[in-house]
């Protein structure tokens, strides 16, 4: 299989991903629970991955708390800024993660910057939002249709400057492009843990700048006699077992990245997607690409593009179609009623996949 | 010899410590806290030895470490609550 889909999952694991899961089911016991071998093994693990987290996204071990994916660290952050119907910035390219949560808030939503590859747009229309008053802003990093990259450090000074608070949705970012919790002075950053990171499915990471209102309550291991939740990370916002394999397995896909270097898996990728957009557009494609593009292209294959997806994995090649969960990112460029097609590279991004990818998409321009 | 205890609040933040100590070559035991140290609580201690002990305190207040209390135990096994 040819697999373009990284902005849905990662599928190709590095090798030391499976074994550490495999690994953690046969040795490892409940973190934090107890003294013996094998939870302190546990402990150790979670710790591991923790503690290289916050290497990575520049910021304290215990300010690194562990989701069941991006889209639960999300509604932690959301649920803490926003308490109902007051208003909220976000951009033109959110994903339902972001809007949903916020629709179930009734949030007042005020969207900036629906130009494609446009930071001018972003960072003016950004700024005439806030200008306005908000109680929060949520934006994301990186379009998961479009792979259009945000102006984010922009964005987060201008949220600073208007004493916004703000969360960064870095679904498509994390492990791919610098995300860094204290330069950026986010409030808090979340990213799921098995797309750029390269860790299992079931697993995400919330980037803690301020204390979290924990969304689920219960046992800790700490502060136990107490009925309230600790006030104290990570604890407050990780009620319950922890995904102690899917936080093994993604120890090692972080690791994985220091050793690799996460400019070097950008610089791979994009070289793969460049190489796609030209050739999508050399056979008569619209592509939507621009300045400020990670390794995420999609574009309209001249018939249906669910149709058009369906061929292709009879080829054995994996896209994505439709509206990616993300109609808003849909509406602002236009698509809405069509959706697109959505090539998305990995850290295993090579010209190979872009030939094959060819060969594939030349049956549907016949 | 007196062994000394010092308490936290979860296991996160007695790992922290434990990197602490041991990158600076100090021995240390993550372990959970004994049972007379805590009021109807469960948590986790690094247990060390006396000469290493004042140095671990600055090198745990330098890193920003939160820690709880710290004991000290006699040969006895009797605990006493040592002033910061």
């Amino acid at each position: 299989m040819i697999y373009l889909d990284n902005g849905a999952t990662s599928f190709h694991k590095p090798p030391g991903v499976y074994r550490a899961v495999s690994q953690a089911l046969r040795r490892c016991a409940n973190p934090g629970r107890g003294g013996y071998a094998a939870a302190m093994e546990a402990a150790e693990t979670v710790y591991g991955c923790r503690e290289t987290a916050a290497e990575l996204f520049g910021c304290q071990p215990e300010q690194v708390v562990f989701t069941a994916n991006c889209t639960h660290a999300l509604n932690i952050a959301i649920r803490t800024l926003v308490k109902g119907g007051e208003t909220v910035v976000v951009s033109g390219f959110e994903h339902n993660a972001v809007t949903r949560p916020l629709h179930a808030l009734k949030a007042n939503l005020r969207t900036a910057g629906r130009k494609l590859f446009d930071w001018d747009n972003m960072l003016f229309d950004f700024e005439r939002a806030l200008k306005r008053g908000a109680k929060a802003a949520v934006f994301t990093h990186v379009s998961n249709v479009f792979g259009y990259i945000l102006p984010v450090e922009e964005m987060a000074a201008l949220c600073q400057h208007y004493r916004v608070p703000f969360v960064i949705d870095a679904a498509q970012s994390a492990g791919v492009l610098p995300v860094h919790l204290e330069r950026l002075g986010a409030d808090f950053i979340a990213m799921p843990g098995h797309k750029g990171l390269l860790g299992p499915q079931g697993t995400g990471i919330l980037l803690c700048g301020r204390e979290p209102d924990p969304l689920i309550c219960g046992g800790t291991g700490s502060a136990s006699a107490q009925q309230e939740m600790p006030d104290f990370l990570p604890d407050r916002a990780e009620a319950g077992t922890l995904n102690v394999p899917g936080i093994a397995g993604l120890y090692e896909g972080l690791r994985y990245l220091r050793h690799m270097g996460i400019r070097n898996v950008f610089e791979r990728e994009h070289k793969a997607a460049l190489a796609c957009i030209r050739m999508l557009e050399s056979l008569g494609f619209r592509v939507f690409s621009g300045d400020h593009q990670a390794a995420t292209v999609s574009f309209l294959p001249n018939m249906d593009c669910e149709d058009a997806a369906q061929l292709l994995a009879r080829q054995g090649i994996a896209v994505r179609a439709g509206l990616h969960c993300a109609p808003l990112a849909h509406q602002s460029a236009g698509t809405l009623d069509t959706g697109t097609v959505r090539v998305s590279f990995g850290h295993d991004a090579a010209l190979q996949q872009v030939e094959a990818l060819r060969r594939g998409v030349e049956v549907l321009s016949a | 010899m007196k062994n000394y205890f010092i308490t936290f609040r979860s296991v996160t933040f007695a790992q922290k410590g434990e990197r602490v100590l041991k990158r600076s070559g100090i021995n240390c035991l993550l372990r959970r806290t004994p049972k007379a140290l805590t009021t109807r609580e469960c948590g986790y201690c690094l247990q060390l030895r006396p000469g290493d002990f004042q140095q671990a305190l600055a090198l745990l207040e330098a890193a920003q470490v939160q820690f709880g209390k710290i004991y000290a135990m006699d040969f006895a096994g009797e605990f006493e609550e040592m002033a910061l």
